[in-house]
């Protein structure tokens, strides 16, 4: 799985500043801006044709891309593209697939990355550090020198071309990054209150579901937001492990559509941005966690 | 030491799987034996339909076995296909070429059932032709059942050839070169290739070494008794591949893929293609006026024909083997056969079955075929899997100008004998 | 190293060290952090730790890769097949490194100057920030998929430039059959990709640069280049060790987008560690060659990594 930035302590950032009076005298500074707007107008259109190509030629006719450029918006949106995708693709199928992966695999592995982050931040024992050392290290090792024998490990299993088969490998590739993360943040919590908690009888179990977690929060919900996309976004496990079409997820729905229709641009354009649509949505639900100050903190050595 | 992390595994696994399990299914369900097949999509939409209703009409008549029809992209098949069999998850039926690279590679590695009861049970040695009986046999067991007989050839587009100049289609190679260039000169592209899949280039490089090197230096060189470095043919092959892949083939066509150039044919751009008789049906369903388009056998000027063998094979570790040889008893019968003919090309594997009411497109292949007396095969069957890559990543560099043709040969020697 | 107001102080042992004694029983120790340590221990012992072994162990094997086909100990073979007679080998590797070190150049100095750019109260900034990022959020299999369509040849981004510009030398670039180019081509994707990542990282190291300071070297006179050198640029330091540290771990196991695009062609000209070492295993099935090459990238990995984890514990002891 990817790593993606990483947010910890969620802090208000920039808070929204009563409007600015129009300052006259700084017009010559205004130009600065103006200049710099401009070049980030350009910038943004820049990086915003891939998006607009690919949309564009989701909703043209067969007739429109071979005859129009490219740029040419599509006056007459050919939807049917749209359904012969559906149709074609095993997109629902799929998509169940990536759904029931990620919705599993999110919580419970989060949920192990946070009890693991715990012990090693907040139950004293020999060689923590080294430990939490070598799980760190994993977030290093590329997936891609491990898949051949975790093919071998998942067939021995009896769980090729199975959701749990694919569920067990994505928690354990994502846990060395999420305890770190966590261990980081479960460390800025003042040990004062483990203290108090104890001396009311609280046990270790007590103590990091009712207490910790809660405080923690903030980085468990940008953790969660991330590696939703990552789950929803893997693709190298999946293709090794996932050989039975009915337990694809949409990143390999994606691929055997592209190798099987490729000159019919209209649906291929339009089944990419099908599979694309449900990280977009959680995006743009959850963009605060995203941009907005949540990757406050996000340093820790 | 394999054994450990499968104990742990094993362990965390039953643990895990209580939870969990019933997300993906397979195997049998309320009495019925679900048996599935592995195999490729078919490049026509219509042949597809016609599978789809054969094995309707097959459950049809047997409710208690249901197919699982799973479609794949060539590629895609081959990769399903090296990670599954094997393992719990191999298919009980797949589809496979039948040459010694690709079906013989699976045989070696004990993935594919004996059939010899079926065979005997069914009496399918009369059903096969010798030709179709000698790549179930040739492994020594009774490996597959026959499933197609593929020939390749050029199909070209008569409009453009007559807009160029060109009134009749080229009986041997020289012509050939030169109808290239009357293409080429009247502004059209002479032959289309895709080559991102490497095997569709790999059909001119394996028609220019027949054409070069003649059928038995071309035996010699595919199973390895021949040097690559030493015979001069090889050099002039590259050189005219070379020549053919920079002058007469659509320009960019590394980049593309089988599908986006055969758009290129289709739509009138291009005027050649090297395809097989699955293509006429492509031909069809494209739109295209089946009169404007003839076929005519690469002039190699041997009198073997391009083609290849696709068989489908059980699996050694399925759980259904009598419901899987049922099922391919019934899709080689004489009944669906006349079903399957009629959107997959020209001929059927099953010799009871002749092709009736031919209309003329198809009738095409008939001379062809007659005029044949063997087959050369298309080399990615021929040569093992990793002298495969290594086949297209040199035929791929001269054709992209990296290396010089005359040293191509001695390249590939190279890795042949260093294996 | 926090850098926000919001985070708690750090734990002071002095004021914890009687206390510690009372909890002792039952709520420390090995054995107590046992149960929670456990599933995450097992999970990557049984799916990290012992397939990444395993790998290097197989190595040293010929071994086709089907069940039931023997492995054969063929001792250091497989390395030696791979540095000196395997075609392909050297192509990957240099390929990816070129490819991380372009990602430590390209991407992030993209993201440091939208960063820049995007800190400041500025019309649209939140469309500008989220036009920016969203590429980071899509399958990167998805993302080769548009960017395939945009290099066609045929119907391309090129020949559509070409007319609009009337520069027909446009309309023949090659963008992914050209062995020179491809790569790079691949590569502007990957940027598109990943530099909004690293604009969100640097944003949030941003907040951590004090306006205070940021005020008083104006005041003292400074320009702008000398407050970014002196003021941002010493306050940025974590930020920018991670977006490293995430550069060098995503960019050299890249894949995804190769895979998408070219699958390693033409003519292997675009191969990369990670593909060829799958391809090797999965597609040529020489499983001993396809693990040797895990195991080069695994050793690298490690060397590049490890100085950094060792020098990161130092500091956080020294703090």
């Amino acid at each position: 799985m990817t790593v993606t930035a990483i947010p910890t302590a969620a802090a208000p950032v920039a808070n929204p500043s009563p409007k600015r009076k129009p300052r006259p005298l700084s017009r010559g500074r205004d130009w600065v801006r103006v200049g710099l707007w401009v070049a980030l107008l350009f910038s943004v259109l820049i990086w915003a044709v891939p998006l607009i190509f690919m949309v564009f030629t989701s909703l043209k006719s067969e007739a429109d891309i071979f005859g129009t450029p490219a740029f040419v918006p599509p006056w007459a949106p050919e939807w049917g593209n749209y359904v012969e995708a559906l149709d074609r693709g095993h997109l629902l199928t799929a998509g169940g697939n990536s759904l029931i992966v990620a919705i599993i695999k999110v919580p419970v592995g989060l949920f192990i990355s946070a009890a693991a982050a715990f012990a090693l931040s907040r139950i004293r024992f020999k060689r923590q550090r080294l430990l939490m050392g070598v799980i760190a290290l994993g977030a290093m090792v590329p997936i891609q020198v491990a898949i051949a024998p975790l093919f071998q490990v998942i067939n021995g299993l009896n769980l090729l071309s199975t959701n749990l088969g694919l569920i067990l490998p994505y928690i354990a590739f994502g846990l060395p990054y999420q305890t770190f993360i966590l261990y980081g943040f479960f460390r800025q919590i003042p040990e004062e209150i483990d203290e108090s908690a104890r001396i009311d009888g609280a046990g270790n179990w007590r103590l990091f579901l009712t207490i910790i977690l809660p405080l923690a929060k903030p980085a468990l919900a940008a953790l969660f937001i991330l590696d939703f996309v990552a789950t929803w976004n893997e693709y190298s496990i999946a293709l090794a492990l996932l050989q039975s079409q009915d337990s694809w997820t949409i990143p390999l729905a994606l691929q055997g559509f592209q190798s099987q229709f490729t000159s019919s641009y209209g649906p291929l354009n339009a089944f990419t941005i099908m599979s694309v649509f449900p990280v977009l949505i959680v995006y743009l639900m959850f963009q605060r966690y995203f941009v907005e100050g949540a990757f406050a903190g996000a340093v820790k050595g | 030491m394999r054994a450990v992390p499968k104990i742990i595994a094993v362990g965390l696994g039953l643990a895990l799987v209580a939870g969990v399990s019933g997300c993906s299914g397979g195997g049998s369900t309320d009495g019925k034996t679900e048996i599935t097949w592995f195999k490729l999509t078919e490049s026509a939409d219509s042949a597809n339909t016609t599978i789809n209703e054969i094995v309707a009409d097959f459950e049809k008549a047997n409710p208690d076995i249901t197919v699982k029809v799973e479609g794949r992209a060539v590629d895609a098949h081959k990769d399903a296909l090296r990670t599954t069999l094997g393992t719990s998850g191999s298919p009980d039926i797949f589809f496979s070429w039948a040459g010694p690279g690709l079906g013989g590679e699976f045989i070696d590695a004990g993935a594919s059932l004996d059939l010899e009861k079926y065979y005997d049970e069914y009496g399918w040695a009369d059903r096969f032709s010798d030709t179709t009986m000698s790549t179930v046999t040739q492994y020594g067991g009774h490996d597959g059942v026959p499933y197609t007989q593929r020939t390749e050839a050029v199909f070209y587009n008569k409009e453009l050839f007559a807009q160029a100049g060109i009134d009749a289609a080229p009986t041997n190679y020289d012509d050939l070169v030169s109808d290239a260039k009357k293409l080429k000169s009247a502004g059209i592209t002479p032959f289309e290739f895709g080559g991102t899949v490497n095997w569709h280039v790999m059909r001119l490089l394996d028609s220019l070494l027949e054409t070069k090197c003649g059928a038995d230096t071309y035996q010699a060189l595919v199973t390895k008794k021949a040097s690559w470095a030493d015979e001069s043919c090889v050099a002039d092959t590259y050189s005219e591949f070379a020549t053919w892949t920079s002058d007469y083939v659509n320009p960019g066509f590394i980049s593309i893929n089988n599908d986006e150039s055969g758009a290129l044919f289709f739509s009138g751009k291009a005027a050649m293609a090297l395809e097989g008789d699955w293509f006429n049906q492509q031909v069809r369903d494209a739109g295209m006026a089946e009169d404007s388009v003839g076929i005519f056998a690469f002039p190699t000027g041997t009198d073997r024909i391009y083609g290849f063998n696709e068989n489908n094979y059980i699996s050694a570790n399925s759980k259904h083997p009598d419901e899987a040889a049922k099922f391919l008893d019934y899709l080689t019968s004489a009944e669906a056969q006349k079903k399957f003919i009629a959107t997959f090309g020209s001929r059927s594997v099953n010799v009871d079955v002749v092709p009736a009411d031919q209309n003329a497109f198809d009738a095409e292949w008939n001379p062809i075929v007659a005029a044949s007396t063997g087959v050369y095969m298309n080399n990615d069957q021929n040569l093992s899997q990793s002298e495969t890559t290594e086949y297209w990543r040199i035929q791929n560099l001269v054709a992209t100008g990296e290396l010089e043709p005359s040293k191509a040969g001695a390249e590939f020697q190279k890795f042949i004998d260093q294996e | 190293m926090s850098t926000t107001s919001t985070t708690a102080p750090s734990r002071t042992s002095r004021t914890s060290r009687p206390r510690r004694r009372l909890a002792r029983f039952g709520s420390t120790g090995f054995i107590a952090a046992l149960p929670f340590l456990a599933p995450a221990l097992v999970a990557y012992l049984v799916f990290v730790v012992a397939p990444a072994l395993e790998s290097v162990r197989l190595s040293f094997f010929e071994w086709s890769g089907f069940q039931g086909a023997p492995q054969v100990f063929v001792g250091l073979q497989n390395y030696v097949r791979i540095f000196t007679h395997d075609p392909v080998f050297w192509t990957a590797l240099s390929n990816t490194v070129i490819w991380v070190i372009l990602s430590l150049v390209i991407p992030v100095g993209l993201g440091l100057v939208m960063a820049l750019a995007l800190n400041r109260k500025i019309f649209g900034r939140n469309l500008f920030r989220s036009v920016f990022y969203i590429p980071g959020v899509l399958a990167p299999i998805a993302i080769a998929n548009m960017w395939r369509w945009m290099y066609n040849p045929n119907y391309g981004i090129g020949v559509n430039l070409a007319q609009l510009f009337n520069l027909p030398w446009l309309a023949d670039v090659q963008w992914l059959g050209d062995k020179n180019l491809a790569l790079y081509s691949i590569f502007a994707a990957f940027v598109w990709q990943i530099a909004g990542t690293n604009m969100v990282l640097f944003l949030a190291g941003l907040q951590g640069v004090s306006p205070d300071h940021v005020e008083a070297a104006k005041l003292d006179g400074a320009n702008r280049w000398q407050v970014f050198r002196n003021v941002v640029m010493p306050s940025l330091r974590p930020t920018t060790v991670v977006v490293v540290v995430l550069t060098i771990i995503n960019s050299i196991k890249v894949f995804d987008l190769i895979v998408g695009m070219t699958g390693g062609g033409p003519a292997q000209q675009t191969q990369v560690l990670a593909l060829w070492s799958f391809q090797q295993s999965f597609n040529n099935h020489e499983y001993g060659s396809g693990n040797a090459i895990a195991t080069v990238l695994l050793v690298i990995t490690l060397i590049i990594v490890v100085p950094y984890m060792v020098w990161t514990a130092k500091q956080e002891k020294n703090s």
